[in-house]
C-alpha cells in the first residue's frame, strides 16, 4: 500500500508488462482524513435515513412489518407446500382475497399461499401437477381473463422457473435477514425505492402507446408472515392512489379470447386436475369478485358460461364463483379488483364454509366463529368509494 | 453469496472482525480467510466447492511435480494435466450443451437425426475465473516466470481468495500469494477508503445498472415479438454499455475496496474504458486482467507480433474468438469476440500506414466517439440472446424498421442517456489520471459529501440482489 496517491501514469497494470510475472500491486490510498471523513458519513447517512423514514412513515403511509414479498419467499412458501394439506394457488385477487388466519380459525387448517401477483394461475396448477410431492388439496384462484386469455406464465414467471435456485444457503439467510429489518424499518418497500420514485416522478405517460411507469400498477398491498397480502390501508382512505390503481387496471380491457383458447386452457386443465387426483390429491377453484366496472369487460372477453362454467364441466372438477355466495355479494372493491382488507375476512369466510360443504378434507371447527356478512365489512357510507 | 446483498453485509462485518481479532496468529487468519472464502462460494451452491477443491489441488501438485522434473517433455506432461483437467472443468460445465446442440445441428445438416437426453448442466458461478487463476499458477511454473508457491495454505488461499473468486480480478499468484507471506492488516485510513471504494462499487451496480439501466435495456432486449426503431434500439444498446460497465466495473471495485479493507492489494480491472481511442486501447483499459491473461497466455504462446503481418493477425483472431467464447457459450458471443479482432486487426492496418499521424484534441474526442460507437455495435450481439434478435436491434439501430415500435417511456430513456453521458465525459475526462489522483485533491468536505449521497442511494435504492451479469460467465 501506499499512503498519498501516484502520479498519474505510474500505477501500472498488467496491460504495461507483457509476458511477465505480474508484482504485488500498488493500491494508492489518496492522502485525506479518511477515518473522519467516514465518521461524517456515517452520522449523515444515519440523519438522512431517519428523514426518510420519517417520510416514509408520516407522509407515504408506509408501515413497519410490512415485510413485502419475493421470489425467494415464493420459493420457502413452495417448499412448504409440498406437505401442505391445503395449498392456494393464483394471481393477485386469491391472493389479497385469503385471510389465512380466518381460512384456520374456521377449520384448523392453515394453507400455504403459493400465488403470485400478475401470475397466471393455470401455469401455476401445472406446476403442482408436475410435482409428484404434492397429495393435498389445491385452490386454484383464477382472474378469468387472466387464466383463459394470458399466453404467458406472467409476472411470476422467475419466481417459478428459478424456484429451484431461490432456496440457496445466501439466498435463504438474505431472506431472514431482509425480514427481520423489515420489521422496523417501514421505508423497505420496494414501490418506494429510488429509482421507482424517480421515474414515476419524471414521466407521466408522455410517450403514446408506451408502457410509462406512471402507469403501472403501484403499491396497492401489504405483505404479512406467510405471504399473507392485504390491500394497502392507503388505497381504502386515499381518492388519489385508489384513482390511480384503477386506471391502471384499464377495465381489464382487451381482445375476445378466442373460443379455440379456451378450449385449450380447459383441455390442459382437465389433465392437470387429473394428474393431481391421481396422486391422492384434488383441485376446487376459486372465482374471487370484481367490481362492475371490470366485471363488464371480463364477461364480454370470456363469459361465464364460455369459461368458469366449461372449465368445471371439461375438468370435472368443482368450484367456488363469488356469483354464488349469498355473504359475498356487493363487498368492497376499492379499486374494483381486489377486497378491502375487512372484506377480505368475510370473503374467506364465505368460501370456506362453502369450501367444507364440497370437499371431505375439511371440517368446520367445533368452536370456529359465528358467519361473517357484508356489514361486517362495508362501511356506512360508501359512496366515497 | 454477492457484494450486493444484506448476507455479505454480516459476512463482511464478521470476517473484519475474525481477522483483525488480536488472538488469533496470522496462520490461524489465513485459514479463517481460506474457510470463510469456501463459505461464500458454497452460500450458492454448496456441492460445487468440490469443483474449486480439485482445481486447488491439481494445479498445486502439478506445479510441485513439475519443478521436481528432470525432463522437459515431464513438465510439459504434468502443465498438459493441469490444462486438460481445467478447461476440461470448464468446458463441460460451461459448453457441455452448447457442444452437444452443435454436434446435433451440425449432424442434422448431414442428414443424421439423433436427439440426445435432455441435459440439464448447472454452471458453477466463476468457474470461468477461478480456472483461469490456477492456470496462471501452473503456466508461469512452466514458463519459468515464477517458482511454485512455498505454502500450499498460501496457495489454497490464492485461489479461493473471497473478493476475486467469482468474478475477478483474475488475479497470478505472483500477485497476491506473496502477500500472504507477512501479516496483513489495514491501518485506519486504508479501511475508511476501502469501505468508499465498496461504496462506489455498489452505487454502480445497485443504482446505475440494476436501478435505472437494465430496465430501459430490457424493455428493448427482452421484448420478443417486437421492432424497435432508430431511437429505442441507440437507448437500449448505449443503456446496455453503461450497464455492464457499472455492473462489472462496480464488482471489481467493490472487490477492490473489501480487499483492501482486509490490507491486500488487488489490481485494477477497468481504467475508464469509454474513454479509449482505438481498440487497444480499449483493451488495455477494459476487462484488464482478462485481456492480460489472454495476452500472455493466448496471444503470445501463438506467435504474438513476432512472426510478421498474417502470423499477427491470426493470433489476435484467434484470441478474440476464443476470448469471446469465455463469455458464454452462444455464438453471439463469439461474434462479439470476432469483432473486436477484427477492430483490432483494422486499427493495426491502419496505424501501419498512418505511422506520421498524431491527433489534435479535437480528433482523439472525435477518435473517442467513434471508438465508443464501434464498441456499441458489438455490445448489441453481447447482450442479444440469439442473431435474429441481434440483427432486429442492428436493423432499429440503422433506422430501417419498416414500422418500429415505441417500447421506452420518456423519462427513463433521459434518465439512462444522462447516465451513459455522465459515464462518457467521465471516462474522457478521466482517461489519463486515476480516481485516487482526482479523490487527492478534492477537499474532504465534498469526498464526504458524494460518499454520504452514494451511500444514501444505494440504501434507498433497496436493491433486489440480483447477480452481477458477469457471474454468468
Amino acid at each position: 500500500m501506499r499512503e498519498g496517491a501516484l502520479p498519474a501514469g505510474l500505477r501500472q497494470t498488467a496491460s504495461n508488462r507483457p509476458g511477465q510475472a505480474q508484482p504485488v500491486p500498488t493500491r494508492d490510498i489518496p492522502l485525506r482524513p479518511w477515518v473522519r471523513i467516514g465518521t461524517c458519513v456515517f452520522f449523515a447517512v444515519a440523519l438522512l435515513l431517519a428523514g426518510w423514514e420519517w417520510n416514509a412513515r408520516r407522509n407515504l403511509g408506509l408501515r413497519a412489518g410490512d415485510i413485502g414479498d419475493s421470489p425467494q419467499a415464493w420459493a420457502e412458501a413452495r417448499r412448504a407446500a409440498d406437505t401442505s394439506q391445503v395449498a392456494i394457488v393464483g394471481d393477485s385477487r386469491i391472493l389479497f382475497d385469503t385471510d389465512q388466519a380466518r381460512f384456520e380459525a374456521l377449520t384448523g387448517v392453515r394453507p400455504t399461499q403459493v400465488a403470485f401477483v400478475g401470475t397466471n394461475s393455470r401455469t401455476l396448477l401445472e406446476h403442482f401437477a408436475n410435482d409428484p410431492k404434492f397429495h393435498g388439496l389445491l385452490l386454484v384462484g383464477m382472474a378469468d381473463t387472466m387464466y383463459f386469455g394470458m399466453p404467458v406464465i406472467g409476472v411470476g414467471g422467475p419466481a417459478v422457473h428459478n424456484y429451484a435456485k431461490n432456496d440457496k444457503p445466501s439466498q435463504l439467510t438474505g431472506l431472514w435477514i431482509d425480514r427481520w429489518l423489515q420489521k422496523y424499518f417501514a421505508f423497505m418497500d420496494a414501490e418506494y425505492r429510488l429509482s421507482n420514485l424517480t421515474n414515476r416522478g419524471l414521466d407521466h405517460g408522455w410517450r403514446k402507446k408506451v408502457d410509462s411507469p406512471y402507469e403501472d400498477v403501484w403499491k396497492i398491498s401489504e405483505t404479512f408472515p406467510g405471504r399473507q397480502y392485504f390491500m394497502w390501508n392507503r388505497i381504502e382512505t386515499d381518492a388519489y392512489l385508489r384513482g390511480h390503481a384503477r386506471h391502471a387496471w384499464d377495465g381489464f380491457n382487451g381482445p375476445n379470447i378466442p373460443p379455440a383458447l379456451a378450449n385449450k386452457v380447459i383441455a390442459r386443465t382437465a389433465e392437470a386436475v387429473r394428474r393431481i387426483r391421481d396422486r391422492g390429491g384434488d383441485v376446487i377453484f376459486i372465482r374471487p369478485p370484481s367490481a362492475p366496472e371490470l366485471r363488464v369487460n371480463e364477461q364480454r372477453r370470456i363469459p361465464k358460461a364460455l369459461g368458469w362454467d366449461r372449465l368445471l364441466v371439461g375438468a370435472n372438477a368443482k368450484g367456488i364463483h363469488a356469483d354464488d355466495l349469498p355473504q359475498a355479494q356487493k363487498l368492497v372493491l376499492p379499486e374494483f379488483s381486489h377486497l378491502s382488507r375487512k372484506c377480505a375476512t368475510v370473503f374467506t369466510d364465505a368460501y370456506v364454509r362453502r369450501l367444507i360443504e364440497l370437499t371431505p378434507r375439511l371440517k368446520l371447527r367445533a368452536d370456529a366463529p359465528a358467519p361473517l356478512s357484508r356489514t361486517d365489512c362495508v362501511p356506512q357510507n360508501i359512496a366515497s368509494l | 453469496m454477492i457484494f450486493n446483498s444484506l448476507t455479505f453485509l454480516v459476512f463482511f462485518a464478521i470476517v473484519m472482525a475474525l481477522h483483525y481479532a488480536p488472538f488469533f496468529s496470522w496462520h490461524q487468519k489465513k485459514i479463517n480467510l481460506m474457510i470463510a472464502s469456501y463459505l461464500f462460494y458454497a452460500a450458492w451452491n454448496p456441492p460445487f466447492v468440490i469443483l474449486l477443491w480439485i482445481s486447488t489441488v491439481v494445479d498445486w501438485w502439478a506445479a510441485q511435480w513439475m519443478v521436481r522434473a528432470k525432463q522437459d517433455r515431464t513438465r510439459k506432461i504434468w502443465m498438459l494435466i493441469s490444462v486438460c483437467v481445467n478447461l476440461g472443468m470448464l468446458g463441460f460445465f460451461k459448453y457441455g450443451g452448447f457442444l452437444l446442440n452443435n454436434f446435433v445441428a451440425i449432424a442434422g445438416s448431414v442428414g443424421v437425426i439423433y436427439h440426445p437426453p435432455g441435459w440439464d448442466i448447472i454452471l458453477p458461478v466463476g468457474i470461468s475465473f477461478y480456472t483461469f487463476a490456477t492456470l496462471s499458477y501452473t503456466l508461469d511454473v512452466y514458463l519459468r516466470r515464477s517458482k511454485p508457491a512455498g505454502s500450499f495454505l498460501n496457495y489454497a488461499l490464492f485461489v479461493t481468495f473471497f473478493p476475486h473468486l467469482v468474478a475477478g480480478p483474475i488475479m497470478r499468484p505472483t500477485e497476491l500469494v506473496p502477500q500472504f507471506d507477512e501479516p496483513r492488516q489495514a491501518k485506519a485510513n486504508q479501511i475508511f477508503f476501502g469501505l468508499a471504494l465498496l461504496t462506489l462499487g455498489l452505487f454502480q451496480k445497485v443504482v446505475l445498472a440494476d436501478g435505472f439501466l437494465a430496465p430501459v435495456v430490457e424493455a428493448v432486449y427482452d421484448a420478443p415479438g417486437k421492432m424497435p426503431g432508430m431511437l429505442d434500439s441507440w437507448v437500449a444498446t448505449l443503456a446496455f454499455a453503461g450497464q455492464i460497465f457499472c455492473d462489472f466495473a462496480g464488482y471489481s471495485t467493490s472487490a477492490i475496496g473489501v480487499a483492501l479493507c482486509l490490507g491486500f492489494a488487488m489490481p485494477d480491472n477497468f481504467r475508464f474504458p469509454y474513454g479509449a481511442v482505438g481498440f487497444s486501447d480499449f483493451w488495455r483499459r477494459w476487462h484488464i486482467t482478462l485481456s492480460c491473461w489472454l495476452r500472455d497466455y493466448l496471444y503470445i504462446p501463438l506467435g504474438g507480433n513476432r512472426h510478421g503481418p498474417a502470423r499477427t493477425y491470426a493470433a489476435l483472431m484467434g484470441t478474440m474468438l476464443l476470448g469471446g467464447l469465455w463469455h458464454g457459450a452462444n455464438w453471439t458471443f463469439v461474434v462479439w469476440g470476432g469483432l473486436h479482432g477484427l477492430y483490432l486487426s483494422a486499427e493495426r492496418w491502419l496505424r501501419a500506414r498512418f505511422t506520421g499521424f498524431t491527433p489534435g484534441r479535437a480528433s482523439i474526442l472525435g477518435l473517442a466517439l467513434l471508438t465508443f460507437l464501434l464498441v456499441n455495435i458489438t455490445w448489441v450481439f453481447f447482450r442479444a440472446k440469439t442473431f435474429t434478435a441481434a440483427g432486429t436491434v442492428l436493423t432499429g439501430m440503422a433506422g430501417m424498421q419498416a414500422k418500429p415500435d415505441a417500447l421506452i417511456a420518456y423519462g427513463p430513456m433521459m434518465i439512462a442517456m444522462l447516465i451513459v453521458s455522465g459515464i462518457f465525459g467521465t471516462h474522457i475526462a478521466m482517461r489519463n489520471t486515476t480516481l485516487e489522483a482526482v479523490v487527492e485533491r478534492t477537499p474532504s468536505v465534498a469526498i464526504a459529501g458524494i460518499w454520504t449521497l452514494l451511500l444514501f442511494a444505494v440504501i434507498i435504492e433497496q436493491g433486489q440482489g440480483s447477480a452481477f451479469i458477469y457471474f454468468a460467465f
